[in-house]
């Protein structure tokens, strides 16, 4: 195979309808569609309006996407698709129109894991080799710290929410603050005039027997019924007080957690991705902790950090590069497809 | 005369045909209401076995159950770009319709879930009202009779011969401009249920 693979992918796990274009480690392209506004009334992604949005995108985002990166589809030398986890519906788009695109051209299909991918794009971004590194990934559908030691084979769980994903637990919040959908920006916004210290919210899982038992896990839904409990019970609270101590709580766990996961495994680099890297608080106090342990932190631009179809591209460009096999051109979406599971076959 | 790709995927069954010289070459199909994500890529690359050089690619634009539609819709369009060739679009129930010879008034009736069915009535082989969804009984009442995998799922014929579209009837309307269809057919607005509000 070519050392330079130019590789096209696509990704449909969520709300996002999303192609990139990578040669090597060189991203050429990365076109984006949100259905995020017609979510927005129902405070939530809804899976049907999520498909339709991204049968409608599909062609349009493609050819932006081929305008961008000023190649033809013939010049691709395989196709990169997100087989999993989301929302099954939605996949199956991404799925199918990856499929039809490679039997057309006759190239290679790689369905591939979103939560992989997450962490690959950040070869887009910095140039050091992505492995060894634990890698948190946070958003609205995931929060999981992992295990990399070989992005294209060998990816270890070591931790994952027991229940609301973190960014579920910023629009949940935003919600019952009257902030709006998605929450994590508006929160973020709120939070910068308030005092991070003002409400000490509780932090879950971190009592010294959770570091026992579950290391590794989250839990965010001890922290929304108290926040909710506590803007029924105080009649006069400051907002930004609000947003900036619940934010607070969930960088610190965060940070809590994946800082002792690279001192349990002896891997001092840590690698931040998922939409709620973007959050300023988080990305200030993990530079802040990484710092004093002596961990190198890689944190992709934030428009690689949101799901897009760059970080498809990026792994399926690693794994050409590796000399993986491809897909089966009919391989299934699987909606709860395990992180240990890097591409299907 | 075109090299067609006929797909149709808004019935339980997924098929996939070659028509060449307005003859079928090929044709496959897989039962499973939940099994088109796989079945249509596996069966265009049989297809292909048979004839790879395409020219047009045709596809049912339902109604239809909501997931499996779209995989054909998407897979369809995608692969008509790669080999930049059309793809037109045929209401499915048409090319059901198309095998009916015995009667001049009729319904085709497919599935729609949720005790509905996705139906039009047909006069002289002209579609003349729907595509719809309605309650199987309330079409049942016009004592017209009635033809598909809907009519024969919740009994309301006894005709369980004529049941899926033909692709070549597929191929055949979609030679007529007016009767194309570019949109998927879906009828219904989506269920506007959260993810964050389902129960897990
Ligand atoms: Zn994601």
């Amino acid at each position: 195979m070519k050392s330079e693979p130019l590789v096209l992918g696509i990704e449909t796990s969520c709300d996002e309808t999303a192609i990139g274009i990578v040669r090597g480690r060189t991203l050429l392209a990365n076109a984006i569609a949100s259905s995020v506004d017609e979510h927005a009334r129902f405070g939530g992604v809804v899976p049907e309006i999520a498909s339709r949005a991204h049968l409608e995108s599909m062609l349009p985002i493609l050819d932006r996407a081929l305008t961008q990166a000023k190649i033809s589809l013939n010049d691709i030398d395989a196709v990169a698709v997100t087989a999993g986890p989301g929302l099954v519906g939605a996949l199956l788009v991404g799925v199918a129109s990856a499929s039809g695109l490679a039997l057309g051209l006759g190239k290679p299909l790689y369905g591939l894991n979103h939560l992989a991918a997450h962490v690959s794009v950040d070869l887009l971004t910095h140039d050091a080799p992505i492995e060894p590194t634990i890698a948190l990934l946070v958003s609205g559908g995931h929060s999981s710290l992992l295990q990399v030691d070989d992005i294209t084979s060998s990816v270890i769980k070591l931790g994952e929410s027991m229940d609301d994903a973190a960014g579920e637990a910023f629009d949940k919040i935003a919600r019952v603050m009257g902030l709006g959908f998605p929450g994590g920006p508006a929160i973020d916004r709120e939070a910068r005039s308030g005092n991070p210290s003002a409400i000490d919210f509780p932090r879950g899982l971190t009592q010294s027997r959770d570091w026992e038992t579950r290391p590794f896990d989250f839990s965010f839904s001890g922290l929304k019924t108290s926040v909710a409990r506590y803007l029924e019970s105080t009649l006069d609270y400051r907002r930004d007080d609000v947003a900036a101590s619940f934010q607070e709580a969930i960088a610190d766990v965060l940070m809590l957690k994946a800082v002792a996961a690279c001192r349990k495994s002896g891997i001092d680099s840590l690698i931040i991705a998922g939409g709620v890297a973007a959050n300023s608080r988080l990305r200030t106090l993990a530079q802040e902790r990484c710092d004093a342990a002596k961990i190198r932190l890689r944190i992709p631009a934030p428009a690689l950090c949101t799901d897009n179809g760059a970080m498809v591209a990026a792994l399926g460009s690693l794994m050409v590069m590796a000399g993986r096999p491809s897909s089966r051109i009919d391989l299934e979406a699987d909606s709860s497809l395990s992180v240990t599971t890097v591409s299907l076959n | 005369m075109t090299i067609s790709l006929a797909i149709d995927t808004s019935t339980s069954r997924t098929s996939v045909a070659i028509i060449e010289l307005g003859a079928l070459l090929w044709h496959g199909y897989r039962d499973g209401a939940t099994s088109h994500g796989d079945a249509v890529p596996a069966l265009v690359a049989q297809a292909l076995q048979v004839q790879p050089l395409i020219e047009q690619v045709v596809v049912g634009m339902g109604p239809g159950p909501f997931t499996g539609l779209r995989v054909g819709i998407a897979f369809a369009r995608t692969f008509a770009i790669s080999r930049t060739i059309a793809v037109l679009g045929v209401c499915s129930l048409d090319a059901i319709a198309a095998q009916v010879r015995e009667e001049d008034e009729f319904i085709i009736a497919t599935d729609a879930r949720r005790k509905e069915i996705y139906w039009a009535q047909y006069s002289y082989g002209k579609r003349i009202e729907g595509p719809s969804v309605d309650l199987p009984a309330s079409i049942a009442q016009r004592g017209l009779p009635i033809f598909g995998e809907g009519a024969v799922k919740y009994a309301i014929t006894k005709n369980d011969e004529i049941q899926f579209p033909d692709l070549l009837a597929l191929v055949g309307i979609s030679e007529d401009p007016l009767l194309r269809v570019s949109e998927p057919m879906y009828l219904r607005r989506p269920d506007a249920v959260p993810t964050n509000e389902r129960p897990a």
